[in-house]
């Protein structure tokens, strides 16, 4: 107990700065997430949407890209994005950190999505659609009314799952030196020869962070049980 | 294509490097898979206990794991105990590290495995005159491990692709020695080619795994 009190006492110069500047850098985090996000959810959907679709190219071709995305890990992406694409002359890709994490987290994103709204597509009832195409509707009025409504249903859940990773994955994103909170705990904790207490700093902030989002994923994940 | 001139031009001297490397990474990811895989046993069974004592302590572990960043814990690991005194060599706090967090997730897999088990079956077994160890291991055991092990499989997926985290302290892994190379030899222009064939290093392990877990997943499937 008194080394509780012991390891306490070390934040007694720095907890006030301290909390200040990761609040400001967990909003960095939480914009990151944001964007990431957004990008892996609409490119996720446009992929997932290629992978069913009749032409074996398309289908082919996505196979590849989820196959290649979900078997590398993230950080190689992100190297790749930042360090590697300014090399290859593509000069315009001189993009800022953040930009590089935004794209990386998001194509890495697209391609788990991508299989997780396929198979919420494909776990519809087969009928749905033939029913919507023997009703006159064109496929894309049948996507849009009767499929991807009731896919929704289902991949909220993994989706839900999904952001708190996300959020997590983040952290990773203070190796190509993005302003996030980890990067942040990083420099805090080198200035201030306090590494447990900066890192445990941050972990209360990413746990704050993502509470919310695991409840939301259990309460949707218990909400989908009972609809069987 | 220029691109991939490099690339056959530089493989046969880099790739020897990645590919030792990722005797590294095999290992942690041994390593921390085998204390997961036995302490999740601790945490599902503390779960699913009826000893608030034990439950609570295991939700709060299991909930602060999944709720914080493997690399804030990595870090807490590596640089923070050893401000407090304990140090660790890089490898051997990956695998900590990754085993303490890995030891939430599994022992979630093992309590979902736990709860799926009908509770008829344990009571049928016992009520036939089956002792609890019988029953265990003729009824029980069977089900379970068909029940745990596609997502084990997953998960183990997902821990190799995580062993990328310890490069950043210093693990001598595929991404660190990417990484190294990279930046001893200044070939900054053909880091794209370095880091790609990191990728498919990481894809050769990865692959096969997810052929073993679909086939896994299709056998599950099948069985019921």
């Amino acid at each position: 107990m008194s080394e509780m009190i012991e390891f306490l006492k070390g934040y007694e110069d720095y907890f006030g700065d301290w909390v200040w500047e990761m609040l400001i850098a967990s909003l960095v985090t939480m914009e990151l997430m944001l964007l990431s996000f957004i990008l892996a959810c609409a490119l996720g959907l446009v992929i997932a949407l290629m992978r069913i679709s009749q032409f074996s190219v398309l289908s082919g071709l996505t196979k590849v890209y989820i196959g290649f995305f979900r078997g590398v890990p993230v950080l190689v992406i992100l190297y790749w994005i930042y360090f590697a694409m300014p090399e290859l002359g593509y000069k315009i890709l001189l993009i800022s950190s953040f930009t590089a994490a935004v794209l990386g987290l998001g194509i890495h994103g697209s391609a788990f999505l991508a299989e997780v709204f396929r198979s919420g597509i494909e776990a519809l009832d087969h009928g749905q659609m033939e029913a919507a195409l023997s009703l006159g509707m064109t496929p894309s009025q049948a996507l849009r009314f009767i499929i991807l409504p009731q896919a929704a249903r289902v991949v909220l859940p993994p989706m839900a799952n999904y952001s708190v990773g996300l959020l997590k994955e983040t952290a990773l994103c203070s190796i190509i030196a993005v302003p996030e909170l980890m990067l942040r705990a990083k420099d805090v904790a080198s200035s201030s020869f306090l590494p447990m207490h900066a890192f445990v700093l941050a972990a209360v902030f990413y746990y704050i962070m993502s509470f919310p989002m695991m409840r939301l994923a259990e309460h949707l994940e218990a909400k989908m049980a009972v609809g069987r | 294509m220029e691109f991939f001139d490099k690339l056959w031009e530089w493989a046969p001297e880099v790739f020897p490097f990645l590919i030792k490397a990722s005797v590294v990474t095999l290992q942690v990811t041994a390593g921390s898979l085998a204390l997961a895989l036995v302490l999740g046993i601790f945490v599902a069974v503390a779960r699913i206990s009826s000893f608030k004592l034990l439950s609570y302590p295991a939700l709060i572990y299991t909930d602060v794991m999944r709720g914080t960043p493997a690399l804030v814990q990595l870090f807490i690991i590596y640089f923070g105990l050893s401000d407090l005194g304990l140090e660790f060599d890089p490898i051997s706090a990956a695998i900590i590290g990754l085993g303490l967090n890995g030891a939430a997730y599994v022992g979630e897999i093992y309590r979902a495995g736990i709860v799926a088990i009908h509770r008829g079956q344990i009571e049928a077994a016992l009520s036939l005159g089956m002792t609890p160890v019988r029953a265990m291991r003729y009824i029980i055991l069977p089900q379970a491990v068909r029940i745990v092990l596609p997502p084990l499989t997953n998960y183990a997926i997902l821990l190799v692709k995580d062993t990328a985290i310890i490069s950043t302290i210093a693990a001598p892994e595929v991404m660190f020695e990417a990484r190294r190379i990279v930046q001893a030899t200044f070939m900054h222009s053909v880091s794209g080619q370095i880091y790609l064939m990191a990728a498919l290093i990481y894809m050769a392990i990865t692959l096969p795994m997810s052929y073993v877990a679909k086939r896994l997943e299709r056998a599950k499937a099948a069985w019921h």
